[in-house]
């Protein structure tokens, strides 16, 4: 049984590795300032670093619901057989091939895993000041997995555990499986 | 386009329906296609989402993966569902191949010039002209002069 | 409010450049413009927000590609390649005009995946409308720094390219001819 889910493990560590390499490239950088641009825009129009959070997450969320047909589209993936065989198609191949990173799967179980992340595009070159100390700045993948996973009938809640930007080692990011959505025919007749 | 004789296996068709089974695409690649207006096309792409749902009932084992092909007289219909519940489904002349590596080179479309359009809204008809279209054309082409 | 950056330290510049999926940028881009459509109400609006990003980041993709280049001669292809990772497709200079060019790219970065669009999103790319000093948009604040500075603006033109015109001030001109 190990033994297997090792197999699947090493088999989607190169599919993403495979999938990013077939895709075309931008610099980090321009990523990451593109980002602080977003985030210090966040802020200027909030002012609240609280209300900054939740809109940060909300942005996510609408990229991630677009975000996992390319994934899917692009890298041949078999259904999942369950949430921690999600889990690792999240982390192998799905940030492998849009962030280029390597993630490791921890803790997971039928309805919660944890990704830990210790290079994170995002935050290339940033330090947070006194008064955005609570800033959750890598929120936006808490967004990106929760919208995604949406779109394939999963409801789930992210939270950022840890986060490099505060001081820890790695970046860390729960998702609790909250509901499998059933899909529904919705007859526009009625 | 100038008329080729059917029996090619050419590609007539592309439709692809939202979440909801509403239409949001069509092409026509042939003149050999349908002529239906837009409304019988919405129809059409409704009626289709209905059947595929009942085929998926029907389905002496679940789960399913529902219906997929579809062999007429006159010509064949693949379909795909995506993950996400996009349904996209072409229709062909009867000997046309390999309709099922078509849509999927045709999700890969969707998902980068419709998707990373920040000026389409998910669920709503795609528009025209733009880059998707360009994909579209260029692709059935390709396909077209390997016959 | 604003974010500190941390001065990067010497290793970091020094490991290779990384990079990220096109698309990664593209559905950040995407929601970027998205939420910046939301808090404006004209096109034009949209376009000025839009410059405005670019700014900060044309400001600090500077500061780094300076540090990285160490040299004081600052070539302005040389600080567009290390953002950009290519030539733009070509620079032309405008006819009849002593100070206007023009680069014209066909597929910019940042209108990849992007068409039918009511405005052309390389205003991120480019600088401001405002007239000099060029405290505006990425390519305009690195012109700036690089001493050429210029106003730059994103167009379409017919065979549906991008071109960023670039207009650049007086005293580069005057300075051109001495050293001619």
């Amino acid at each position: 049984m190990a033994s297997e889910a090792e197999r699947k493990k090493v088999a989607l560590r190169r599919l993403g590795d495979a999938t990013f390499s077939k895709v075309d490239k931008v610099s980090a950088e321009l990523f990451s300032l593109t980002y602080g641009a977003v985030v210090t825009q966040l802020l200027k129009d909030y002012e609240d670093v609280a209300a900054a959070n939740v809109q940060l997450e909300k942005m996510g969320y609408n990229m991630g619901v677009r975000m996992v047909d390319e994934l899917l589209a692009k890298a041949s993936l078999a259904q999942c057989a369950s949430f921690s065989e999600t889990a690792e198609v999240v982390a192998k191949v799905g940030f492998k091939m849009f962030l280029g990173v390597n993630v490791e799967v921890a803790a997971a179980t039928s309805s919660e895993f944890r990704l830990l992340l210790s290079e994170n595009p995002l935050a290339e070159f940033v330090e947070l000041p006194e008064e955005c100390s609570k800033l959750e700045y890598s929120g936006l993948l808490c967004g990106v997995l929760r919208g995604a996973l949406e779109m394939v009938q999963m409801r789930v809640e992210c939270s950022l555990l840890r986060d490099t930007l505060w001081g820890d080692e790695v970046t860390e990011i729960r998702v609790l499986l909250k509901e499998r959505l059933v899909e529904e025919f919705v007859d526009d007749d009625e | 386009m100038a008329y080729r004789p059917a029996r090619e296996g050419n590609l007539l068709s592309l439709y692809i329906n939202n979440r909801a089974g509403g239409l949001i695409f069509h092409r026509d690649f042939s003149p050999n296609a349908a002529k239906l207006d837009t409304n019988e096309q919405m129809q059409l792409a409704s009626t289709f989402s209905g059947l595929a749902l009942i085929m998926g009932q029907l389905a002496p084992s679940r789960p399913s993966s529902g219906m997929q092909l579809l062999e007429a007289d006159g010509f064949l219909l693949q379909s795909f569902d995506s993950p996400t519940g996009i349904k996209f489904f072409l229709t062909a002349e009867p000997d046309a191949k390999g309709l099922d590596l078509v849509l999927r080179e045709v999700y890969t479309y969707y998902a980068d010039y419709v998707l990373k359009n920040p000026f389409y809204e998910m669920d709503m008809p795609i528009q025209k002209g733009g880059k998707f279209c360009q994909k579209l054309d260029r692709m059935v082409a390709q396909v077209q002069d390997r016959r | 409010m604003l974010k500190l950056r941390r001065p990067p330290c010497f290793s970091q510049l020094c490991a290779a450049q990384r990079v990220v999926s096109q698309s990664a940028f593209a559905f950040l881009f995407s929601e970027m413009i998205q939420y910046s459509q939301t808090r404006v109400n004209t096109a034009d609006e949209l376009i000025a927000k839009l410059e405005d990003a670019g700014v900060g980041v044309g400001r600090r993709a500077l500061e780094l590609a300076c540090w990285r280049e160490r040299s004081s001669k600052r070539e302005t292809r040389a600080l567009w390649k290390s953002l950009f990772g290519a030539h733009a497709d070509s620079l032309q200079k405008v006819q009849d005009s002593d100070d206007e060019f023009m680069i014209v790219e066909k597929e910019p970065l940042v209108n990849a995946f992007i068409s039918s669009a009511p405005v052309n999103c390389a205003a991120f790319v480019a600088g401001g409308r405002t007239p000099s000093p060029p405290e505006s948009g990425r390519l305009g604040r690195r012109l700036a720094a690089a001493q050429f500075p210029a106003e730059v603006s994103a167009h379409d033109n017919e065979e549906g390219a991008t071109v960023l015109l670039i207009k650049f001030a007086p005293e580069v001109l005057e300075r051109e001819k001495r050293q001619a």
